[in-house]
């Protein structure tokens, strides 16, 4: 058992371990996540090369084929036909490829924004705070999806709109999250040391609190990443999503539902798609969450 | 404390204010309401006549300042395709709403925090990763595939139970588990991690040296710190179900209540209604809010003494 | 204990075993209730079953044979003046009886309307009547500005159902007036004359029928009849095998083989009478030249659409006509086909410079409408034109960036004129609003067609009109969409073919349930 330091605790650093080091401690549902994230990563990079057909090519004539080892299997179209004919394994490697970009970015555009004013809020206070968390009464009282429906009724749903509307989507967690860590930790013994030493707010914020925060808002990254991929999925079953042609996993998701009872592969392709991503995605969270605590690790 | 809850007061408004005038412009933003409301193929002279029988003629501006002016009367107008006085519209989805919200935020709390705390004493264990497991699952697959999916094995299939309305306590199961099983597994999750936060606390290795037996140090200290964490979250995740994370639950279910309304009111550019909508969705969601920060003040006894 | 769940959930639905009852699970249910003002796809399933008009009409068949309903009878007393005898004894729900003033007034709220609802509706199709007057108690007189040829047919329309005046007065306000808000109060609390009536109305969610004993008619077959919106498809086919619904509306082909293979339920369907079309802008600059919109037309393959999306069902029309019309089916005309090389060859001649083509198509409204619009978008790439699909909510047929899109043409009532007439007519709505050009030659052959008396000359003005549209098109019919109901076994109902589309007839000789 490592000792803890109990007085100085005030970084948090990742140990730097080699990646040899991290794959023997971690257990086999963290290699699991980890291998299926390279897996998943790699298929959405090399989509263009390793998709069978073009992911919009129809053939009208052979739609709802099912995947193979079902009756009426086309040859060719592994995991079966959507309805209009196109095969479903290039389309999943598409969607996959731009679900991957919208969630990556929307997800960073708000871990940016929220943490910025969470942190502005926290640190500064004063005029800054009550800006901040007016901004955030207003957010969350709005209805999320509300707004998104009206942004991109507004704006069009073009992907840039979608990335922002995404970007958009979570900043008050963060927000209220690295805001509630601050007024918990100024009054830790370490920050009112760092303070009674005369050091900058800024540097109080960079270099004392934005460290003890990385934990909460590493599994709020997670989760709004995973989130993301939900919500776009839900504005596409409300109509809201990607156009069509073009496909990512939850506009496959939200347009083919209505196949769910006579050509499910249509729904559970791209569902399963889904699945595996914030699979990966929050056991990674966790895997990370647990190491950057020290604290644990000496449990 | 009174000054606090003159302020929260205060705050509220303008958050209300902002929220009206913001919903206002964007829908005036979005587009001619009678390209959505009107069935197509009108004459430019039906336009005219059809523009000032909405409210709709004059500048937005005016329009705006019209609004306010009803607004402040008490009148919050009619919908465009009802006809009616969207109080009354708005009024007839809250209860099947609010049902829905109960059940599910009871079922959520009750399933979630006792798997939280579990996952985060048996952190190390089997049962620690089959829990996080199975709450993850509630996390990884879109509610409406879920819906989806219960329907067709327990209507479809065993014709078990009903799927349309709120008519029945059978009515409730499907709905409120597909709602739940996004809502339990974020719970989940945070109640674990607050936990484990609390957990590694130098107060938790006091109450242990001082021999308190585990259990008391888990639920009394453990949890009780970790609730400040737990109920930030529980306050979010009601205050996003309120209507949003409804809408497709109640489409699935024909569930008549607020989520779907607000949702076609937008799609279908019914102006009145989406604003009196947002507006009542707004004031509930801040009341939550409020009696959450109230809350959250009693449970962290440094906020409660920062703030007396 | 799937015995114990299943009778419990049955006992709570409450569906008494005697009572003949159904519940219809629609994809879509009315905000309002005015047969005047509504012209809606979703409302004309709904005016039927509680509305009378003055003439009747026998819709077992295709054939126009009116029928009194009513009026008794009625005569042209003058060449623009038609006198109606009203039948007797007639009552509306609320129990006054129908009388002359009655029908005065509901026909005159639309011939002379000025309620900007009323006014849109009496300019695309009842511009040619003048007014209505009383004679006697039991008699009055229509008024038209011209010899109208279709005379019937206007007086069978579902804008010109009649309404109770006194009531409707009466709803707020000064009862001795109709007011606006007369008429907003009456379409959430309808009352008519038909063999039901409507106990129950949540807008946009709820309509339940009952039958009206003192109807002057046949009585109703079914005792009760309630419309519920169940929007998702899987929902709706879910709630036939639960039993929560006895009949669901709009399923699409696709769905039609798991509603077959259940022995408990069944499906019916028919090609609806109106027309998916595309229509395009013929002012747009990337669309000025006819040879590009006709390349446009002739790119689209509507045979294999047909046989892909809609099983082979749907009707793909050479013209701008249907069976229903009579006389004037014209289906010996081609106006509109598919040939991919003349097609090729008219993108080359028009000068096309690979601009966009943008084509804006509803989400949902109408069935198979996102799948035929990307087949569409991938045709167009076959012979070289750069199409790009835009789906959303907005009507954009007014705005004049609008390039092509979809858009449904009814058949609002058996002739032409029901159908291409109003949307096409010099100032109608689609030249109004800068779409289509029409000049004095169309003018004049449109008149031909509208008024004449003689059906051959109809027929010869209508022929030029659609060679007109052959040369300069601004609209393509796709199709008569192939439109399926599902229902259990046990119900015996179909949509009639002299119907209007989508209306849900429940009156006598119209359904029938086994065992009750």
């Amino acid at each position: 058992m490592a000792d803890i330091p109990d007085t100085a605790p005030s970084r948090l650093r990742l140990p730097r371990l080699g990646l040899r080091d991290l794959w023997a401690e971690a257990d086999s549902i963290q290699r699991i996540a980890a291998l299926l994230a390279i897996s998943l990563a790699l298929a959405a990079l090399l989509a263009p090369w390793i998709a069978p057909y073009d992911p919009t090519a129809q053939s009208l004539l052979s739609r709802l084929r099912p995947p193979v080892g079902f009756e009426r299997f086309k040859d060719g179209f592994w995991l079966g036909t959507d309805e209009l004919g196109r095969d479903m394994l290039s389309r999943g490697l598409y969607g996959l490829r731009l679900t991957l970009t919208l969630a990556m970015l929307g997800a960073c555009i708000g871990l940016a924004v929220g943490s910025v004013l969470g942190l502005l809020a926290g640190v500064v206070g004063g005029i800054a705070d009550s800006l901040v968390m007016a901004l955030v009464d207003v957010q969350i009282a709005v209805p999320f999806t509300l707004i998104a429906l009206l942004v991109v009724a507004v704006f069009g749903a073009d992907i840039e709109v979608l990335i922002i509307v995404l970007g958009v989507y979570g900043w008050e967690q963060y927000a209220r999250i690295v805001r509630g860590e601050v007024l918990k930790l100024r009054e830790m013994p370490f920050v009112e040391a760092a303070r009674a030493t005369g050091a900058s707010q800024a540097r109080i914020a960079l270099v004392h609190i934005l460290p003890n925060v990385t934990s909460p808002l590493v599994v709020q990254f997670t989760l709004a990443f995973s989130n993301i991929v939900l919500l776009e999925s839900t504005l596409s079953f409300l109509g809201l999503g990607v156009q069509p042609p073009t496909a990512t996993l939850g506009s496959m998701v939200g347009i083919g539902r209505d196949y769910m009872p006579s050509a499910p592969w249509i729904v559970m392709v791209p569902a399963v798609a889904i699945l595996l991503v914030t699979f990966a995605v929050q056991i990674m969270g966790d895997w990370l969450r647990d190491r950057a605590d020290v604290r644990l690790r000496g449990r | 404390m009174l000054e606090f809850v003159a302020l929260r007061v205060a705050r509220m408004f303008v958050t209300i204010f902002v929220i009206v005038t913001a919903v206002f412009f964007a829908t005036r933003l979005s587009g001619d309401a009678l390209d959505f409301v009107v069935a197509p193929g009108m004459t430019e002279e039906d336009r005219i006549a059809l523009t000032a029988y909405y409210g709709l003629d004059g500048t937005t501006w005016q329009q705006y300042v019209r609004y306010l002016g009803a607004f402040m009367q008490g009148e919050f107008g009619l919908s465009f395709l009802e006809r009616r006085p969207v109080a009354e519209i708005v009024a007839e989805r809250i209860w099947p709403s609010l049902q829905l919200l109960l059940a599910s935020v009871g079922f959520t709390l009750s399933v979630s925090i006792p798997l939280g705390v579990i996952a985060a004493v048996y952190r190390q264990s089997w049962i620690g990763s089959a829990v996080m497991s199975l709450a993850f699952l509630g996390y990884a697959i879109p509610n409406f595939v879920l819906a989806t999916l219960l329907v067709l094995i327990f209507a479809y299939t065993l014709n078990w139970l009903p799927v349309v309305g709120n008519g029945t306590v059978w009515h409730f199961l499907m709905p409120t588990f597909a709602l739940s099983a996004y809502m339990i597994a974020g719970l989940t999750r945070f109640t674990r991690n607050a936990m484990l936060d609390v957990l590694s606390q130098d107060y938790m290795r006091t109450a242990r040296a001082k021999g308190l037996a585990e259990r008391v140090v888990i639920l009394k200290h453990g949890l009780r710190n970790a609730s400040i964490t737990v109920l930030s979250v529980v306050g979010l995740q009601i205050a996003g179900l309120a209507a949003s994370g409804s809408v497709v639950v109640e489409t699935i279910f024909s569930w008549p209540g607020l989520g779907d309304l607000l949702v076609e009111s937008a799609i279908r550019r019914d102006y009145p209604v989406l604003q009196f909508g947002v507006l009542s969705v707004a004031v509930a969601v801040i009341l939550i809010n409020t009696i959450v920060d109230l809350a959250y003040t009693w449970a962290d006894p440094r906020l409660r003494l920062a703030r007396a | 204990m799937k015995k114990l769940l299943l009778g419990t959930a049955m006992a709570l639905l409450a569906i008494p075993a005697l009572a003949a009852e159904i519940t219809v699970g629609a994809a879509n249910v009315s905000d309002y209730l005015d047969p005047g003002r509504d012209h809606s796809n979703v409302g004309s399933q709904f005016y039927y079953n509680a509305f009378d008009t003055l003439i009747g009409k026998n819709h077992d068949t295709l054939e126009l044979e009116w029928k009194p309903a009513l009026a008794t009878e009625w005569t042209l007393v003058e060449p623009t003046v038609m006198e109606l005898k009203l039948r007797e004894g007639v009552t509306f729900h609320n129990g006054e009886p129908m009388t002359a003033d009655d029908v005065v007034f509901s026909l005159n709220r639309m011939y002379q309307a000025d309620f900007p609802p009323y006014q849109v509706r009496q300019r695309d199709r009842l511009s040619n009547f003048e007014k209505a007057e009383k004679v006697d108690d039991l008699t009055v007189r229509v008024h038209a500005k011209r010899e109208e040829p279709l005379w019937e047919t206007l007086l069978n329309l579902q804008q010109v159902m009649i309404i109770p005046e006194a009531y409707t007065k009466g709803l707020t306000g000064d009862p001795k007036v109709a007011e606006h808000d007369d008429f907003e109060a009456f379409s959430l609390a309808p009352v008519g004359t038909g063999p039901y009536r409507i106990t129950e109305f949540q807008p946009g969610e709820k309509v339940v029928y009952e039958r009206y004993d003192d109807f002057w008619g046949e009585k109703a077959p079914l005792d009760k009849a309630t419309v519920r919106r169940m929007p998702e498809t899987a929902s709706r086919i879910t709630a036939l095998k639960t039993g929560e619904a006895d009949i669901v509306t709009n399923i699409a082909p696709d769905q039609l083989a798991l509603i077959d293979a259940d022995p408990d339920l069944k499906h019916e369907g028919s090609a609806t009478a109106l027309f998916h079309v595309m229509i395009m802008n013929v002012n747009h600059p990337n669309l000025k030249s006819a040879k590009l919109r006709q390349a446009l037309s002739y790119a689209i393959d509507r045979d294999t659409l047909n046989e892909a999306l809609w099983l082979g069902k749907s009707v793909i029309p050479s013209t701008h006509t249907m069976k229903e019309m009579g006389a004037l089916h014209m289906p010996e005309l081609t106006t509109f086909e598919y040939n991919p090389e003349l097609a090729k060859k008219l993108v080359k001649e028009s000068g096309y410079d690979g601009a966009e083509i943008q084509f804006d198509a509803f989400p949902v409204y109408y069935t198979n409408g996102v799948l035929a619009a990307q087949a569409i978008m991938e045709m167009w790439k076959e012979i070289g034109v750069n199409g790009k699909l835009n789906v959303t909510d907005k009507w954009t047929g007014n705005d004049t960036t609008m390039m092509t899109r979809s858009w449904s043409n009814p058949m609002y009532f058996a002739d032409p004129f029901g159908s291409f007439g109003v949307m096409w007519a010099p100032g109608g709505p689609s030249e109004s609003v800068g779409r289509f050009n029409t000049d004095d030659a169309y003018k004049a052959t449109w008149e031909k067609f509208r008024f004449s008396k003689d059906v051959d000359d109809r027929k010869t003005a209508y022929v030029e009109l659609m060679d007109r549209i052959k040369q300069d098109p601004p609209v393509l019919p796709l199709w008569r969409p192939f439109e399926s109901w599902g229902m259990k076994s046990t119900v015996n109902w179909a949509p009639k073919p002299g119907h209007i589309p989508y209306v849900l007839d429940f009156r006598a000789g119209s359904i029938s349930l086994a065992g009750s």
